[in-house]
């Protein structure tokens, strides 16, 4: 039985896998020294936890690496495909291998997308760094004895991956570890089985409910109400979601554009906070990342045993049930449900139908996928909107004044002071504009596209009025008069060819922001590269 | 000698720049170079938040705005 349903989960897991595998045999290959570099897309979605990871030390990273689930997860989602490619040449190599000869393997054209890769692999401590060497023994000819060899030694830079990195995938890959990284599955039957339905409903509604307190729809009497843990409140607190003003849940500018997001991305946004406050509560933020990642190995529809689990894993655990991203029937059963939301953490696949773009909670049921635009604005800023859903009424009345609410539809007007008004609680012009225009209804689009292809100026056809966007831009100009720019000022250059050059190298490597070639002064927003440049400028002479 | 300065640039209307000028003549505690064109200086970075403040308040006081009509 157990045999059974675990060969069952690792064809589930193959299954997922198959693009690495492919790898794994193009590499055992090993002949693609002609290789076409394949282009180097990243994976969407993951810039979040990519630079929380990239921000940590190797240190860290390495004993992250020690859980195969994390290893995979890593491998999987956060590099791109050139670099998975090196990872797999790389992975069940003995020793060291040449830079030189993995140089050869990309197209002269690829350098940069080569140079990403060895860069990303890096600063994930994924290859070791500082590079090891190798030696190289080079036979040479000699001028002087004619025929003679000369054996000369060479150290020659080489790659290599880190050992708890190549040790952790490999199990993955092969199914060789037994350290429950993958989790393990409840034995027995469940006295109440939970449904994929009911689990995706529980995590839709949790989600939600933390999203509907974020931008208040509790003021707008929540047709249901999800209890919310302090941890959670303060959590959206020290991430500065949120700000409570004379008790009174404020959302920020972070917190708009984080409403704004697509599930997955919000997920890592909450969980990434939660890593990082794991430490002010006594718990290792290793130990919570790495049970994150095994997290997002698990199956969906599957419980799994809670035996198996540390102090610190049960304890995040019943955090994060808090959001949804697991179920748990109460915090002592003996297992626990991972939800879509946990699931899909490091795959591609959409966590839950956008719950923004979504009818919620309305009582009309389901969103029916796809676009779910309904809101429509005219030309003299009056604006409908076709829902019933408290968290959208409420996101739209951060920006606009409403008028008149009726059982699926709430009118309003965009008007001067309420655009200000969500200008000062530091939402943008822009991040109401890119709202707008996900939800705008289907009526518009097809209003717009039709009105476009009559015109022929050229103007590329817009959904919302030009008109109305491009006042709420200038209704944010006017608050924002001026733009600044942190960063060093050079000045005092006794001759225009002094200036010049260190001017167009910092233009070379983008970091020139303002110059006058007159006054001999330029704006870089980086001092360090310049003033290097300067030096080495200064010391032939 | 060249020099590197620490600072904030910043770019703006002429109109705007014209109001930093004038609140540097108070105390000069704004201003680390003034670039001579139109629309552009450089200024210390801790006083950002505090000419925001400034520029914000004078300026909702001289422009006249248009009375909102709430009429449907």
């Amino acid at each position: 039985m157990r045999f059974g349903l675990s060969e069952a989960a690792w064809c589930g897991r193959f299954a997922c896998r198959t693009s690495d595998i492919i790898i794994v045999l193009h590499s055992s290959a090993f002949d693609w020294t002609s290789c076409v570099a394949p282009v180097t897309v990243m994976a969407t979605a993951t810039s979040r936890p990519f630079e929380y990871l990239q921000s940590l030390p190797g240190v860290t990273l390495r004993k992250l690496y020690q859980q195969p689930s994390t290893a995979l997860a890593i491998f999987r989602r956060m590099l791109p495909d050139l670099a998975k490619c090196f990872v797999m040449a790389l992975l069940y190599l003995q020793g060291p291998f040449p830079q030189d000869d993995l140089e050869t393997w990309v197209k002269s054209e690829s350098k940069k997308q080569r140079d990403d890769a060895i860069d990303i692999l890096k600063r994930l401590s994924i290859l070791t760094h500082p590079n090891p060497v190798i030696d190289k023994v080079i036979e040479e000819k000699t001028e002087r004895e004619q025929g003679g060899k000369q054996k000369k030694t060479v150290r020659l830079p080489a790659y290599q991956v880190t050992k708890e990195f190549a040790r952790s995938l490999q199990q993955a890959l092969m199914g060789s570890e037994n350290s429950h990284s993958f989790g393990v599955f409840s034995q027995g039957p469940d006295q109440t089985p939970v449904s994929i339905a009911d689990l995706d409903d529980y995590a839709r509604r949790q989600w939600e409910g933390v999203l509907g307190y974020m931008v208040g729809t509790d003021a707008l009497g929540g047709l249901r109400e999800v209890k919310l843990s302090n941890g959670v409140k303060q959590l959206l607190q020290a991430g500065h979601l949120v700000e409570i003003r004379d008790r009174r849940v404020d959302i920020t500018k972070d917190g708009f554009g984080f409403v704004l997001q697509d599930v997955n991305t919000q997920v890592w946004h909450i969980l990434i906070l939660y890593v990082e406050s794991a430490e002010a509560i006594g718990m290792d933020s290793v130990e919570v990342l790495s049970f994150l990642f095994l997290l997002s190995s698990l199956e969906l529809g599957q419980s799994y045993e809670k035996r198996h689990l540390n102090e610190v894993q049960l304890r995040t655990l019943a955090d994060l049930s808090d959001f949804g991203i697991v179920y748990q029937d109460n915090p002592d059963a003996p297992c626990f449900y991972p939800t879509r939301l946990s699931t899909t953490l490091t795959s591609d696949s959409v966590a839950l139908s956008n719950p923004v773009a979504g009818s919620i909670t309305g009582p009309i049921g389901t969103s029916s996928g796809g676009s779910t635009g309904f809101i429509i604005i005219e030309t003299n800023y009056r604006l409908y909107a076709y829902t019933s859903s408290p968290l959208q009424i409420s996101l739209i009345s951060l920006f606009t004044n409403l008028k008149y609410r009726f059982t699926n539809l709430v009118t309003g007007k965009i008007t001067r002071q309420s655009v200000r008004r969500a200008i000062e609680m530091g939402i943008t012009a822009e991040q109401i504009i890119s709202y707008l225009l996900t939800h705008a209804h289907p009526q518009m689009r097809k209003h717009n596209a039709t009105y476009s292809t009559s015109n022929a100026s050229g103007i590329p056809p817009s959904v919302l009025p030009p008109t109305v966007t491009d006042q709420i831009r200038l209704w944010q100009l006017e608050r924002d008069r001026l733009r600044a720019t942190s960063g060093f000022l050079f000045k005092d250059f006794s001759a225009f060819n002094e200036y010049l050059a260190p001017c167009q190298h910092a233009a070379e490597i983008g970091v020139l922001v303002w110059k006058s070639d007159r006054r001999r002064m330029f704006f870089v927003t980086e001092h360090k590269q310049v003033a290097e440049f300067l030096r080495s400028q200064n010391r032939p002479q | 000698m060249p020099r590197a300065v620490r600072g904030l640039l910043i770019e703006c209307d002429p109109s705007i720049k014209a109001m930093i000028l004038k609140y540097d003549e108070e105390r000069h505690d704004y201003i680390v170079e003034d670039l001579d064109d139109e629309n552009h200086l450089v200024i210390k970075e801790s006083q950002l938040q505090n000419l925001k403040v400034r520029l914000d308040q004078d300026l909702d006081e001289k422009i006249m705005q248009l009375e909102e009509s709430e009429s449907e």
